[in-house]
């Protein structure tokens, strides 16, 4: 086994250690640099001139400020409930992807939380929703949905990365260990704040990471609640539902195992760990996305259901998403989300590269559209008469988009060469017990 | 050097080799043992009397804690130190307050159990002796290491080579003390 569990590391962790990666990775990393600068300079332009920069007006208070916060937090929360249930069940697949399914999900919330900031008007204001004795003497509303969702952001970004952090201890010793330059030891070495591999340790540790996968559970579910509870609490007619929270975390999850897919496939392609993230690893997920794409499904079935029974004004603005304006949104959000995932039923489609790609992407862009229709389509029926006016996103509120897209891009390629993506220390575990079985 | 050294490493190939050199020093009557490897081996730590219980219970407590803080606090700010009428709704508005108090519940339950765990394993600590043992990178990697502390009281160098040495070891040596 010392031979083979010594190939597993050198392979993986050579990829964080080598000194050239390659002009792909430079190239990538230079258009989400790019699209870096296009955020800040969206952000810049927000903060100084103000949020009438921004499409949104009366009725259409929220535009792509919440899609796009809705939209990360779903991949961060379907990321997360992914790799925390592999943990829990020690599932053989969380050793392949784990690592970039908890980093995935990290990525994700660092850019949700750019949005609720930015879209308060003045964002370095931010920490009045914290309750701090001020000198006016005000506390928050705790009765408002906007003082948990401070509550549920942070939390978020905090036990997530503890989630990653933890797993990441001793893959940052291997890492250590094996780096040539000092620089790059000592680097590590920090990072590993001195582990050493004792048994001990490693007991503690697996309690420790164990029980944080267990916190991330009640957590998730409570979180994406908590953003529909946004809308729910409301009085507008197509969101004043108490089903939210459930469309909220079922299609997250739809959405979360979708990127956890993409990033898979393209991992698998780029860095060629097929040996690691191998067919019956792909298969699965591709099988896990179908069976959540169906959960979609179901979800827009009950959304027609509920408003066929709840009758009067939410009736009527359930359907006018479907039928008015907005309709095309809509019917992108299922036929993304719902429909193109049936390709899935077919092995050979699971297991392609180009087949992963497309139906990761396709249910990411359906359940976009798919917060765009309930934000922007929802909000065209209420109590009062139209003003007349529609929505559409302003070139700051793109960029915005896109620049998160870059972020995320941008810090999952740091991540992809600086840090093993695939747990080591599992790896070596799991083929010491394939061994000896 | 003047001074006992920090203890004795034996360096094993296979986690088998390792488990047996310690069942073999258990039987020899040492006490004072340590094992690296580089993954978890749950058996050999619970024949080393390791317990982890304690993490769960600091998560229960720091999750209790924080969630009573949380609910106190938001019951204080609105109901008694700042009471405002939102449309005739109760300041004590219970329900409302309870989605904050599981979330700050699972913050303190998740940061408590990281620090829980640096402080029970000491760490971070960047250096200690047995990282000046050569080869002793390698337990990060594919090695398995066995070391009797100076601590013990058996502690005899001769002896603990003689034991470990039973067990076709790759290498044994003394580790220096150091600061």
């Amino acid at each position: 086994m010392t031979s083979d569990a010594h190939a597993v590391t050198s392979r993986v962790a050579d990829v964080p250690l080598s000194p050239h990666f390659g002009w792909a990775w430079w190239l990538a990393l230079l258009a989400s640099g790019g699209l870096v600068a296009l955020l800040g300079y969206t952000l810049i332009s927000v903060t100084i001139i103000g949020v009438g920069v921004w499409g949104v007006n009366i009725p259409y208070v929220w535009g792509f400020d919440l899609i796009n916060y809705a939209w990360w937090i779903g991949i961060a929360n379907g990321a997360s409930l992914f790799a925390a249930t592999l943990v829990l069940r020690r599932h053989d697949l969380r050793t392949a992807v784990n690592r970039f399914a908890e980093g995935v999900a990290l990525f994700a919330v660092i850019c949700a939380g750019i949005f609720p900031i930015f879209h308060l008007g003045r964002p370095w204001l931010f920490y009045w929703t914290f309750p701090y004795p001020a000198t006016f003497q005000v506390w928050p509303q705790f009765r408002s949905t906007l003082t948990w969702d401070f509550w549920a952001i942070s939390t978020h970004v905090i036990v997530t990365s503890v989630l990653w952090y933890v797993g990441l201890i001793p893959d940052l010793a291997t890492l250590r260990d094996r780096a040539r330059r000092p620089i790059v030891q000592r680097i590590y070495g920090v990072f590993a704040l001195g582990w050493r591999g004792s048994v001990r340790h490693w007991a503690y540790h697996q309690r420790a990471y164990r029980l944080v996968a267990i916190l991330v559970l009640p957590l998730i579910l409570i979180m994406q609640s908590t953003v529909a509870f946004e809308f729910a609490v409301t009085l507008v007619p197509d969101w004043h539902e108490t089903r939210q929270p459930l469309h909220f975390v079922a299609t997250g999850l739809a959405q979360g195992l979708s990127i956890v897919l993409l990033v898979a496939v393209l991992l698998r392609w780029g860095l060629r760990l097929g040996r690691y993230i191998d067919e019956g690893d792909v298969d699965l997920l591709g099988k896990l996305v179908l069976a959540s794409a169906l959960v979609s499904g179901y979800l827009y079935i009950d959304e027609i259901a509920a408003a066929l029974l709840s009758g009067g004004l939410a009736q009527e603005a359930t359907f006018a998403r479907m039928t008015g304006e907005y309709a095309g949104l809509y019917w992108t959000a299922i036929v993304y989300s719902v429909v193109i995932p049936q390709l899935f039923w077919f092995r050979a489609a699971r297991l392609s590269t180009v087949g992963g790609v497309f139906v990761g992407i396709a249910i990411g862009v359906g359940i976009w559209f798919d917060r765009f229709s309930i934000i922007v389509g929802g909000l065209q029926t209420d109590y009062l008469p139209s003003i007349g006016r529609g929505y559409s996103p302003t070139l700051p509120e793109t960029g915005l988009f896109l620049g998160t897209i870059g972020l995320f891009a941008a810090l999952l390629l740091l991540f992809v060469r600086f840090l093993p993506v695939i747990s080591m220390f599992e790896t070596r575990h799991d083929e010491h017990e394939e061994k000896s079985s | 050097m003047t001074e006992r050294p920090y203890g004795i490493m034996a360096e094993f190939r296979t986690p088998e080799a390792l488990i047996e050199a310690v069942r073999a020093a258990k039987h020899a009557g040492y006490t004072r043992l340590d094992a690296f490897s580089p993954f978890p081996l749950s058996d050999l730590a619970r024949e080393l009397g390791v317990r982890t219980s304690v993490i769960p219970w600091i998560a229960t407590v720091a999750g209790l804690v924080g969630a009573a803080i949380q609910y106190g606090s938001q019951y204080w700010m609105n109901a008694v130190d700042y009471p405002l009428n939102v449309g005739g709704r109760p300041l004590h508005s219970w329900p409302a307050f309870i989605p904050a108090s599981m979330i700050v519940a699972i913050l303190w339950a998740g940061a408590a159990t990281l620090i829980g765990l640096l402080l029970i394993l000491r760490l971070p600590r960047l250096h200690h002796p047995v990282f000046a043992v050569p080869g002793f990178e390698r337990a990060s990697q594919d090695r398995f290491f066995l070391c009797i502390l100076q601590d013990d009281p058996k502690f005899d160098s001769a002896a603990i080579r003689e034991v470990l040495g039973a067990h076709s070891p790759l290498a044994i040596r003394e580790i220096p003390a150091c600061e």
